[in-house]
């Protein structure tokens, strides 16, 4: 009997093996598992077996049957998967056909360069301040220690309204708001639209953008300035970029300077962008003007500041080589999508 | 300014080379913009004198000459038929160079050989300006004088070689518009001496006087005019000047005319004082008067151009008109002449902006007026015109008349500046003792005493102590400042809400495809007319006092007229697909501030345009949608009731908080894109930045997952066409809105069977509460009040 039952799951595990497909492999389960398969006719037989052997038997067909039933699962399944498998090659696609990316937009190199400046003075500590474009010539002018009859004041240079309110023609205007609104230490980046009656050509435009910077606290001094612009030339522009202060005159400062930064596109060899000078002005700065602060009400003799101001464009320009200005504001998507 | 290297020497030492130089005067605060080398790029040409001229054998228009040229006498082939025996000419011998880089070599000309060239003026890189006697088209002759130095070269027998500088003076060193001024530049930053070559000046008495020859001088506006000396040279002999003098004119750009007026010109080159020289008899009534011009009043100028002033100009005048304006240039009624025999010298010192704005509402910048609308100092007037006179005699072209008059009515203080040496280390972060504080302040003619620093009177600029900083700081060494990092209180730094949210919306809409664009916030009427912006808006529109084009005369009242132009610009490139975004201004004088002197309204725009393929309402919805997402606005009511004539008036919407509009979107009206020949439809949105920050609030306590099952109905209803689906959803969630999570329109369909003006909608409802299992009686019974509630309201039938 136990002969039997061990050839029968031979012959079944055998056929199970070389079952090819589904038909075949139930074919295999109805002969030996079905109502009336071998192995079922045995455990029906039961009854013809001697009563101590019973058990034995018993629990021998069982472990049979639930080797086979999982064997037949089992082989179910590789089936299946080859089946799959099968059906999967010949759903092989051109992996080099297009995309269906969507496409992505651009940033406009103005806003590049403000936000990578905006986020080096933030981590030095800086708030950004913003204001009007069409603003007092008070603010504009006259608290900047530029009085009338100055003439920075002109009307060919600067774009009025009224005779007391203008177009602001430098994002300095703020250095005058915020000083006036807040209490010592200040901290400030202020980026912004500003306005000259320039007219439009490859190096000009009669708006563009200007972000400035003002610290006003007790023992500011003229070599926090350039520590400080050191910092933000070496951030934005690489670790090995050089400054160099020489003495300039603005009305608001004193002593002013204007900040040159070793070439970025040749590294101070000399080219086009310098000039073959291997220097780029890149900014003015200098010490907040004692009449400055006192025009703000803040108290010269405690407190010092310096400020410190840059065009974007021209950074902007220099950095892309970019070497026409309208490009910026035609906005042509083609030149847009480049950056 | 322009200044040789000749000229500074007269001042001080110059011992390093011209590029140093320029280097070390960049850092004391004289930038150098330029060093030009004349007559280094003219080798190997000499003096010659033609012996012979000879016809070529083969050739009509050339000639064969026999040239001395000193030491060897050469033949050679020209083309010039200007020429004569006798005539000295240079002469570029082989292997010469000439300007530009041009080689002259031995060779034939039509079969004769001819060993070297004959110059032209211009072939010497020289100006017939220059050379007025010279012909412009032939050799030219040099003077017969020569003919003793044949063979010399011709860079160093015309004085060819010059170095000059050009420096970028700032305004407030009007002192340094003189060679003196950058020969105390120059001297102080090389640690050189100054050499004073005008002592003699500085220590001359002159005697005053009331009158000279009869002549008086009146101020009668002293608010404008702060000193006028006037003196007198007899017995002129108007003549041309000297080589020397021309010379240092021309190196300055200025072009000599005739000893008196070359003499007026020289002075204010060399100590920066503008000077005026009148014919005595031209005076009428020999009474200078410097008064302001009436209105209207005429006079022509030097330049031959008649102007015409007003009230605000002074002029220089006599009894009867005006003989200059003052500061700016002379009349011709009173102009040097040949036969003048008494010059009256004018060195005066006028109210720079004064003369500023004259220069600038005639249109006449000079040299003069340059100098006064930086604002002079009046103590340099009386050396200047010492000078003038002392010239007349050195140049023999007259004799001086003893005396000057001398009207000063606003004397120049001198001013007392208190000198901390602690407080100028402490502004610059320096560490300078005391002793090399005044070391310096005393190079530059800065007196210091008892902690008092005066400043000579040339520089009028220094007026505080941060101005000693700036001149103790320029010749210690800008490059010799530290840098260090402020050692203050820590500050927070950061962005602001409305910052942080700008920031978030780029983001978002260039990850959706949106390019970013700046466009100008100042537009003319023209635009806002094209893109049919509503006229009660154009009213607020900001106007510009004095445009500067007619493309540029006020300030945007909507961002659409600047925005459409750029997509008009892409569309006319063939741009596909444009997808465009700006954050930008639009400025509006909603309640007439400005004739209130108040400042008008600002507000910043988020402007989104779009057109192409796929591109609909629908989109531009979305992406708004997108945009309450990031800015977090929940509680927003889109409605189509909007009266915006730049929009399509069936296609545009906008989103209220409120009462208040955060946003318009639809698409731009096909009258406003056939304006700007545009053959597609646009869309646009105007987002209202600051109120999107304001009304947004991101959650900061989450809402619990539902825990109990939902149930699904859909529901179909026929109503009429213009009934809006956004009504039909207000309508079913409005009394269940406690259990109707979701409300998905899913189908609007249209047939003859439903009739013509009628529309099927088809909604899904998903039901679901938060405190239990919905009943399928209680989900049925809200279903009949909606049912109900669409057909009381909109007059929906259920569809069958």
């Amino acid at each position: 009997m136990k002969e039997e039952i061990a050839n029968i799951e031979k012959n079944a595990l055998e056929e199970i093996k070389n079952a090819k497909d589904a038909n075949s492999l139930n074919e295999a389960r109805v002969k030996y598992l079905g109502k009336k398969g071998e192995l079922t006719t045995i455990l029906r037989g039961m009854g013809t077996i001697a009563q101590e052997e019973r058990p034995k038997i018993g629990e021998m067909v069982n472990r049979v049957r639930d080797n086979l039933e999982e064997k037949i699962v089992e082989a179910e399944k590789n089936i299946k998967n080859k089946e799959l498998l099968e059906k999967l090659t010949k759903e092989k696609i051109d992996v080099t056909m297009p995309s269906k990316k969507q496409e992505l937009g651009s940033i406009h190199p103005i806003t590049k360069v403000i936000d990578e400046v905006k986020e080096i003075f933030i981590g030095l500590g800086y708030k950004i301040a913003e204001g009007p474009e069409i603003e007092f010539a008070e603010y504009n002018f006259d608290k900047l220690n530029t009085p009338a009859g100055h003439p920075a004041r002109d009307i060919q240079d600067t774009m009025y309204i009224t005779d007391d309110i203008l177009l602001r023609s430098q994002t300095s205007t703020m250095q005058a708001r915020v000083m006036e609104n807040t209490k010592p230490p200040i901290k400030i980046i202020c980026p912004g639209t500003v306005y000259r009656s320039d007219s439009v050509d490859a190096t000009h435009s009669p708006v563009f953008h200007q972000i400035e910077g003002l610290v006003v606290d007790r023992h500011i001094t003229m070599s926090d300035l350039k520590g400080t612009l050191k910092v933000f030339a070496q951030t934005y522009l690489g670790e090995d970029t050089k400054i160099r202060f020489r003495p300039h005159h603005f009305p608001f400062t004193e002593p002013s300077a204007e900040m040159d930064v070793s070439c970025f596109v040749c590294k101070g060899k000399g080219c086009n962008v310098c000039k073959g000078e291997g220097w780029i002005e890149i900014l003015g700065c200098g010490m907040v003007h004692p009449n400055v602060l006192e025009n703000c009400n803040i108290n010269s003799k405690e407190y010092t500041g310096f400020a410190f101001g840059f065009g974007v464009e021209r950074i902007a320009m220099a950095k892309h080589g970019i070497d026409d200005m309208r490009l910026l504001f035609e906005n042509d998507v083609r030149f847009l999508k480049q950056f | 300014m322009k200044a040789s290297i000749e000229w500074l020497k007269e001042y001080t030492d110059i011992n390093v080379s011209n590029k140093e130089l320029a280097e070390i005067l960049t850092m004391t605060g004289s930038k150098v913009e330029e060093i030009q080398e004349k007559g280094t790029d003219i080798k190997n040409v000499v003096v010659g004198k033609i012996l012979e001229i000879n016809k070529h054998p083969d050739a009509d228009k050339l000639v064969v000459t026999k040239v001395n040229v000193g030491n060897e006498i050469l033949q050679i082939v020209t083309g010039a038929d200007n020429i004569k025996v006798g005539d000295i000419v240079p002469i570029a011998k082989n292997g010469s160079e000439l300007p530009g880089g041009i080689q002259i070599k031995t060779g034939k000309l039509r079969g004769v050989e001819s060993c070297g060239m004959m110059c032209s003026v211009g072939e010497l890189g020289l100006s017939i300006l220059d050379y007025p006697e010279q012909i412009e088209h032939g050799i030219m002759i040099l003077p017969k004088e020569y003919e003793l130095k044949l063979g010399k070269d011709i860079v160093e027998i015309l004085q060819l070689k010059e170095e000059i500088i050009e420096f970028e003076i700032t305004p407030n060193r009007p002192d340094c518009l003189s060679v003196e001024g950058l020969g105390r530049e120059v001297a102080v930053s090389l640690g050189e001496n100054y050499k004073n070559p005008r002592k003699n000046i500085d220590e001359k008495k002159t005697n005053l006087k009331t009158d000279i020859e009869g002549l008086k001088v009146d101020i009668l506006a002293p608010d404008l005019c702060y000193r006028y000396v006037a003196r007198a040279v007899k017995n002129v002999k108007i003549e041309s000047s000297p080589e020397w003098l021309k010379r240092r004119l021309k190196a300055c750009g200025m072009r000599a005319i005739n000893n008196i007026v070359d003499i007026t010109n020289y002075v204010m080159l060399e100590m920066g004082q503008p000077m005026h020289a009148f014919d005595i008899n031209s005076i009428a009534g020999k009474h200078i008067k410097v008064r302001r011009a009436t209105d209207g009043e005429k006079i022509t100028t030097l330049d031959e151009q008649e102007r015409t002033l007003n009230r605000e100009n002074l002029v220089i005048a006599d009894n009867e008109k005006a003989v200059a304006i003052a500061g700016v240039m002379g009349g011709l009624n009173s102009e040097i002449e040949r036969n003048t025999n008494t010059v009256v010298f004018e060195s005066a010192v006028f109210k720079g902006s004064s003369v500023r704005l004259t220069a600038k509402e005639i249109g006449l910048r000079t040299e003069a007026s340059a100098r006064y609308e930086k604002g002079l100092s009046p103590e340099n007037a009386m050396r200047a015109i010492n000078r003038a006179v002392e010239l007349v005699t050195l140049l023999n072209a007259g004799e001086e008349i003893e005396g000057a008059i001398d009207v000063y009515p606003s004397k120049q203080e001198k001013k007392e500046i208190e000198f901390i040496p602690e407080r100028i280390n402490n502004l610059l972060g320096i560490s300078l003792s005391k002793k090399e504080m005044e070391d310096i302040l005393t190079k530059l003619d800065i007196e210091v005493k008892n902690g008092i620093a005066i400043p000579p009177y040339y520089r009028m600029d220094i007026e505080g102590e941060a101005d000693l900083a700036e001149e103790i700081l320029r010749i210690y060494g800008y490059d010799k400042l530290e840098s260090t990092l402020i050692s203050a209180e820590t500050t927070l730094g950061g962005k602001n809400k409305e910052q942080k949210l700008e920031d978030a919306l780029r983001k978002l809409l260039v990850n959706k495809g949106f390019s970013e664009i700046y466009t100008y916030g100042m537009l003319n009427e023209k635009e806002l007319i094209k893109s049919n912006i509503e006229s009660e808006l154009l009213q607020q529109a900001v106007v510009l006092k004095k445009p500067l084009s007619e493309d540029y005369t006020m300030m945007r009242v909507s961002t659409i007229p600047s925005i459409m132009q750029t997509v008009a610009f892409n569309y006319a490139k063939k741009n596909q697909d444009v997808a465009l975004f700006e954050i930008g201004r639009i400025y509006r004088d909603e309640k007439g501030s400005i004739e209130k002197n108040e400042l008008p309204i600002e507000e910043s725009i988020l402007s989104i345009s779009n057109y192409g393929e796929n591109v609909d309402f629908y989109t531009i919805k979305g992406i708004v949608e997108n945009i309450l997402e990031v800015a977090h606005v929940k509680r927003y009511e889109l409605s189509s009731k909007v009266e915006r004539t730049s929009y399509h008036p069936g296609r545009v919407a906008k989103i209220n908080v409120g009462n208040d509009t955060v946003a318009i979107l639809g698409e731009i009206s096909p009258i406003v894109t056939n304006n700007y020949n545009i053959g597609t439809r646009v869309y646009f949105a105007e987002i209202y930045v600051e109120k999107l920050a304001k009304y947004g609030k991101a959650d900061s306590k989450y809402t619990e997952i539902a825990k109990f099952p939902a149930e699904e109905r859909d529901i179909a209803i026929v109503v009429d066409e213009l009934v809006e689906v956004g009504n039909i959803e207000k309508i079913i969630s409005k009394k269940c809105k406690k259990i109707l999570e979701r409300v998905k329109l899913f189908d609007v369909y249209r047939s003859e069977k439903l009739g013509e003006g009628k529309k099927s909608v088809a909604y899904s409802l998903i039901f679901r509460s938060n405190e239990k299992t919905l009943s399928d009686e209680e989900i049925s019974k809200t279903m009949e009040t909606i049912v109900s509630d669409l057909k009381k309201e909109l007059g929906a039938e259920l569809r069958k």
